[in-house]
């Protein structure tokens, strides 16, 4: 019954979705209210076939009705009903149902949104989306169904993955994840929309703009939840492998990063449209990618390629879009192209030239080095690494180059400058640069990338700091009241700059943590019995024992550590081994123990009689990552908040004054 | 599948005595901080055979402590960096080189990304410089006669608008 009544759904929403895709490219091209009315209608419906289906499913896992397929491989009677609940996504076939709930979220809102506005693109922009979701619902439909019938049923289920049982963070990576990945449909639609139109008006930037924005700060917080999940569960101490299926979730947020920095530039000067419409092409082509890297299995072993029947059809679908996008763009970006120019390359737009640069740059060496091994066993037959010490020397560099920029792209003034001007724009935050180096080479930092991050992140942070509050200092100057200048100047008119901004204070501090914490980090491993203690970076470590402990999905060993400074106590540190009925490996959970200035790490390498066998870690300035990441995101979600309709004419008020502008 | 290759080759091959292979060491002997110091870093470079994409550094696994054991024993007698590279290459396959070398293929690995950078930076300047070329439209205002032309959210209007554009 369920899974009949699930397949059904979903193959009404491959009709409806192609169907859709049809009309609302008809209504396109013959410019027919009438047909966008229809298309907005399919797409609502195909929001909706979507939400059921994933309904249904979520009613057989929470039932635990084993005759559904998905059902009986990821459900399980002995696990809490929050783990039963977030099974959707922790298997193949159901986390395809998930990323078609998700698009059909996404494209029905947007449609809702802008129901009435853009009418010249929105039937192209729907068209393409329900084209995205009539391949997917094709591959929830064929190659990953979750609603196929099993004859006998069992009993209980495996229960799904033990790590999406092992940290709460687990709940929360993988939708924002989807939101991220599957977010970026919606700007490609518009993209192939003022291609298809063969024109980018500046008023079609702003739905360009927001639905680039949204998913991009989905994906920021995703990959730095993902980093801290690996932290806080894997216990070799990092965030960070350099692993494909990280590679994966960064590349697309590269290009979008990218992306949102050439629309400024269009939006003030009217130039890089092309170049724009080509990065959020890119975005989206490698959330595909990613998923192809992810879920075809191509990247765990090479050679479990022909087991997996999803990956070829996501190659397929991935070189048909790239086909498609490659023509389009080559036919129509001349008509969307210059219509403003270019004052001087030594100014803020020459920056941001320069800034879309090192992303590109950024994107193609970790797609390079991420698909490079499988290039030379596919040609040469024989296996090669590209791993993290290889990253790190090609990314550190450009990283760095990048906080550069960060420091002296908006300390530049737009247009054109003379040297005076500029000089005087670029000197004064090296002091705070410098200060910032001397305070990091006082407290023992040696190395060079890392002085160098100190360097430029003091720099950046005092440009960020200075033109956060340039527009509320202008108001000021002029003779406005502080209460109404401070909201108008940083939360009404200069919201999406101060929201920029805050985005770029984060990014300073992430930048300094990840050197400061890579560089710096020290560790010991130890063996100690019962009663032992040993004393490493500053804290005494005693084992005091160890206890077992049952749970019903999972049997734990908790060993007890206890953590004292200076003979004073200071907490009780509990790294634990969990053991899984579903997996051989035990899998070690770390204790984290944090201060502002940085983390104490022990994790358990081996546990026999009295002894424990533990790893030590000391990592400063860790968990100012996950802070600042999450800062990010806030001035991203500031940055978006819906403006006041802008009457297009041109304000009498400098835009620079104004603050009606984002940063570099 | 890998795994269980990489553990039959391990039990079944007598991994080969470090002075046979690589001669004699090259450099001086190390101890204390220094060796850990070392240790650490040539851990990080090489990837555990038995894991999945994981540094020996980084890996809890049994094989990634024996292998980090014969590196800072190899380190201690006072082999080099890249004799203790060369010599794990020699028993387990460039494969375990996290930093491929640059060496014929792949070579590609690191010029590919540099000479991006460089048709990148010539892309750029050349903009930079046609753009700065390009006559002048009212600069600064290249967004009016746009959003003029925008307004035509209004349906009634557009089909005036394509009736206006056939005749």
């Amino acid at each position: 019954m369920i899974p009949t009544l699930g397949r059904f759904l979903i193959l009404a929403s491959v009709l409806v979705a192609t169907t859709g895709a049809f009309i609302a490219y008809a209504a396109g091209s013959k410019r027919s209210p009438e047909g966008l009315r229809w298309s907005q209608r399919f797409a609502y419906l195909f929001a909706a076939l979507m939400l059921a289906a994933t309904g249904v499913m979520e009613y057989a896992l929470i039932t635990h009705d084993f005759s559904v397929e998905y059902v009986s491989h990821v459900g399980s009677t002995q696990v809490p009903l929050w783990v039963t609940i977030v099974s959707l996504w922790s298997s193949l076939e159901g986390s395809i149902l998930f990323w078609g709930f998700i698009l059909g979220i996404y494209i029905a809102a947007t449609t809702w949104i802008n129901r009435n506005d853009h009418q010249e693109y929105m039937p192209y922009a729907i068209g393409t989306w329900l084209s995205v979701g009539a391949f997917f619902s094709f591959l929830i439909a064929g190659p990953a169904n979750p609603f196929l019938t099993v004859a006998n049923p069992p009993l209980d289920g495996p229960g799904p993955n033990p790590l999406l049982q092992n940290h709460l963070l687990m709940i929360i990576h993988p939708p924002m994840l989807y939101l991220g990945y599957v977010g970026m449909t919606i700007p490609f639609g518009f993209a192939i929309a003022a291609l298809l139109r063969g024109r980018l008006g500046q008023s079609f930037l702003r739905p360009l703009r927001a639905s680039l924005l949204l998913p991009w700060v989905f994906l920021t917080i995703a990959i730095m939840l993902g980093g801290w999940w690996a932290y806080e569960v894997l216990g070799w101490g990092g965030y960070w492998a350099w692993d494909p299926v990280e590679n994966a979730s960064l590349l697309p947020w590269l290009t979008a990063t990218a992306a949102l920095h050439s629309a400024i530039v269009m939006e003030r000067r009217g130039v890089l449209k092309g170049w724009t419409v080509t990065l959020v092409q890119a975005s989206f082509l490698l959330t595909i990618l990613g998923t192809f890297m992810t879920r075809s299995g191509v990247f765990n072993s090479v050679h479990s390629f022909t087991q997996s029947s999803i990956g070829p059809t996501i190659l397929i679908f991935l070189a048909a879009v790239l086909v498609f996008s490659v023509v389009l763009l080559s036919f129509r970006i001349d008509s969307l192209e210059a219509d403003g120019k270019l004052d001087s390359a030594v100014s803020r737009e020459g920056m941001f030239l320069v800034n879309n640069l090192f992303f590109v740059v950024l994107t193609f060496t970790v797609l390079v080095g991420t698909c490079f091994p499988l290039i030379v066993e596919a040609v040469k037959g024989k296996q090669m690494s590209v791993g993290r010490p290889y990253f790190d020397a090609m990314v550190v560099p450009v990283g760095t180059a990048l906080l550069f920029l960060i420091g002296v792209g908006p300390a530049l003034p737009w247009g054109k400058a003379s040297k005076k001007e500029i000089l005087r724009a670029l000197l004064p935050p090296l002091i705070t640069g410098a200060i910032v180096m001397a305070i990091g080479l006082a407290l023992g930092v040696r190395n060079v990338w890392t002085v160098l991050t100190l360097l430029f992140g003091g720099y950046a942070a005092h440009v960020t700091m200075a033109q956060m509050w340039l527009p509320f200092r202008q108001r000021v100057k002029r003779g406005d009241a502080i209460g109404p200048a401070l909201v108008d100047a940083q939360l009404r008119r200069g919201r999406r700059r101060f929201g920029g901004y805050i985005v770029h204070a984060g990014a300073v501090i992430v930048f300094v943590a990840i050197a400061v914490s890579s560089t710096m980090r020290t560790q010991q491993e130890v063996t100690l019995t019962r009663g032992q203690s040993t004393t490493f970076a500053g804290y005494t470590v005693t084992y005091t024992g160890s206890e077992e402990r049952a749970e019903p999905h999972r049997q734990s060993t908790i060993a007890r550590f206890n953590l004292s400074k200076n003979g004073a106590q200071v907490t009780t540190m509990e790294p634990r081994m969990n053991q899984y009925a579903a997996m051989r490996e035990p899998i070690g959970t770390p204790a984290v123990y944090s201060t502002i200035t940085g983390d104490y790490y022990i994790s358990i390498m081996n546990l026999q009689g009295d002894q424990a066998g533990v790893l030590i870690i000391n990592m400063p300035m860790v968990g100012w990552i996950w802070g600042s990441v999450i800062m990010m995101g806030i001035g991203g979600l500031i940055a978006l908040i819906p403006s006041r309709r802008r009457a297009y004419v041109v304000s009498p008020v400098p835009a620079e004054a104004a603050g009606d502008e984002v940063p570099a | 599948m890998i795994a269980t290759f990489f553990l039959i080759a391990l039990l079944q091959i007598k991994v080969p005595d470090a002075a046979q292979v690589l001669g004699p060491p090259q450099g001086p002997p190390l101890a204390g901080a220094q060796l850990e110091r070392r240790t650490m870093e040539l851990s990080s470079e090489l990837r555990c055979p038995v894991c999945q994409g994981l540094a020996i550094g980084d890996s809890p696994s049994i094989m990634a402590a024996n292998m980090r054991e014969q590196a800072r024993e190899l380190l201690s007698r006072g082999y080099t960096r890249e004799q203790v590279l060369s010599y794990f290459e020699k028993s387990y396959g460039q494969f375990v080189l996290l930093k491929p070398k640059f060496q014929g293929v792949n070579a590609l690995v690191w010029l590919l990304p540099v000479l991006v950078l460089a048709i990148g930076f010539v892309i750029v300047v050349t903009k930079a410089k046609r753009l700065e070329k390009t006559p002048v439209p009212a600069a600064g205002a290249a967004a009016v006669p746009e959003a003029t032309s925008e307004v035509i959210d209004d349906p009634y209007l557009a089909r005036v608008r394509e009736m206006v554009e056939k005749s």
